[in-house]
């Protein structure tokens, strides 16, 4: 009989998941897989729709993420498991059902763990997300920022500067290369040349479908626009995770109780056999004074 | 394997284009300032006779005239506040010397001088004397 085990194993399988369940969103691997993302100038500088794949493939790419993929292959077969042990408990009489079902919460704990982990692995992923965002943001606004009043100065009289000799061109050509005897510049030839090819790419590049502006809700978006809606999802997600640890905080205290119950449950048929006389009261021995 | 080609590919090709994109070291600016001093010395130079002078002008002139295309249209000036690029762009008429000139139909070196303030009139009107 192995009743002594499960009166130990029991009670410290209920503690082992009571003591886990409330610190499931806190508690955090010593040795646990990394993703660094670097918020690079090539990030920011790449356009809206392609900061994201260019994110996601990065994470692809990083231990966090096979970790995250080999936790999850481990959740299948685990789950695969608990679904053959809940069909044998249901054909299974006597010892063998009890051990059957001491294995059951075994494995469900198991289960548990690695739900804890990819958990734990999924918030790192989403809490570096979260980070690498905010960094993206921060040097996007700095490059805004750093539009200084002498600096928005200059880009005007640049700007003017321009429009200017935009609007004296022909004027210019007609009274300087009219009039001179030297002939046309190389410069002035071949920039006239490359002009028109340079025009059909621009042309090409705007109408080509993945250089369209990313859209959101309410109109065209822009980079900084398409960045807080990543992090907005990205915080979304970590609410959801918290939540979803908290149904594993659930579950880790009902096969607490589980274990419990078999634990009181081996324990009473213990008793039943026991040869320990049941301890009388004075009233039953009358019989052995009254003649 | 073809999944990773296929957010490989296009990003290699993204930060190619960008990297292609990046201009040769020119500094327009300064090639452009170096031409208008040779031409601004040109017209001061009192050694010269005065076809000499309409020669040398000349073809400077459209040396200078490209040279002022070059930064009107190097966006990597845009924007650029070093002491350099903010003096250029404060005056058009005195940086941009060929153009200001064509536009206004003056010589360059009539366009020079207002610019600096000198005109027939006040250096005929001017007396001498000591400080």
């Amino acid at each position: 009989m192995n009743a002594k085990r499960y009166l130990l194993a029991g009670p410290c399988l209920a503690l082992a998941l009571a003591m886990m369940a409330p610190g499931l969103a806190t508690a955090k691997g010593g040795d646990v897989p990394n993703w660094q993302p670097v918020a690079s100038e090539k990030l920011i500088k790449l356009p809206a729709n392609y900061l994201k794949k260019s994110l996601d493939h990065d994470f692809a790419r990083s231990a966090l993420s096979a970790a995250i993929q080999d936790t999850d292959g481990e959740i299948g077969l685990k789950g695969q498991t608990l679904e053959d042990l809940r069909g044998a408990i249901e054909q299974a009489e006597g010892e063998l059902a009890v051990e059957l079902r001491h294995q059951f919460l075994a494995q469900k704990r198991e289960y548990i763990n690695l739900m804890k982990r990819k958990a734990d692995l999924r918030q790192r992923h989403m809490e570096t997300k979260q980070r690498t965002l905010e960094r993206l943001l921060k040097k996007l606004s700095q490059e805004k920022g750093a539009m200084t009043p002498v600096r928005v100065q200059l880009v005007a009289q640049q700007q003017q500067a321009r429009e200017r000799f935009q609007g004296s061109l022909a004027k210019v050509d007609l009274s300087v290369l009219a009039v001179s005897a030297v002939p046309e510049s190389k410069y002035a030839q071949e920039y006239a040349t490359n002009m028109g090819a340079v025009e059909q790419l621009v042309a090409a590049i705007r109408q080509h479908p993945m250089n369209a502006q990313g859209e959101m809700a309410g109109g065209p978006a822009t980079k900084g626009d398409f960045i807080r809606q990543m992090l907005a999802d990205t915080q979304a997600a970590v609410a959801i995770l918290e939540q979803e640890q908290n149904i594993l905080g659930y579950m880790a205290k009902l096969v607490a109780l589980d274990a419990m119950a078999l634990s009181e449950q081996v324990m009473d048929g213990q008793l039943t056999d026991s040869d320990i006389p049941v301890t009388a009261s004075p009233a039953a021995a009358v019989k052995y004074f009254v003649n | 394997m073809t999944s990773k080609l296929k957010i490989v590919l296009p990003l290699a090709a993204l930060l190619a284009a960008t990297s292609l994109a990046a201009p040769v070291q020119a500094d327009t600016l300064a090639n452009m300032e170096r031409e208008r001093a040779l031409l601004i010395e040109t017209m001061l130079d009192g050694g010269m006779t005065p076809a000499e002078r309409h020669v040398r002008l000349e073809s400077g002139q459209r040396r200078l005239l490209d040279l002022e295309r070059m930064v009107l249209r190097d966006d990597k000036l845009t924007g650029r506040n070093t002491p350099q690029v903010l003096r250029a762009f404060a005056n058009y008429d005195l940086t941009f010397l060929v153009h200001a000139s064509a536009e206004k139909n003056r010589t360059m070196a009539d366009t020079w001088l207002a610019q600096l303030g000198l005109s027939t009139q006040s250096v005929m009107s001017a007396k001498r004397g000591r400080r």
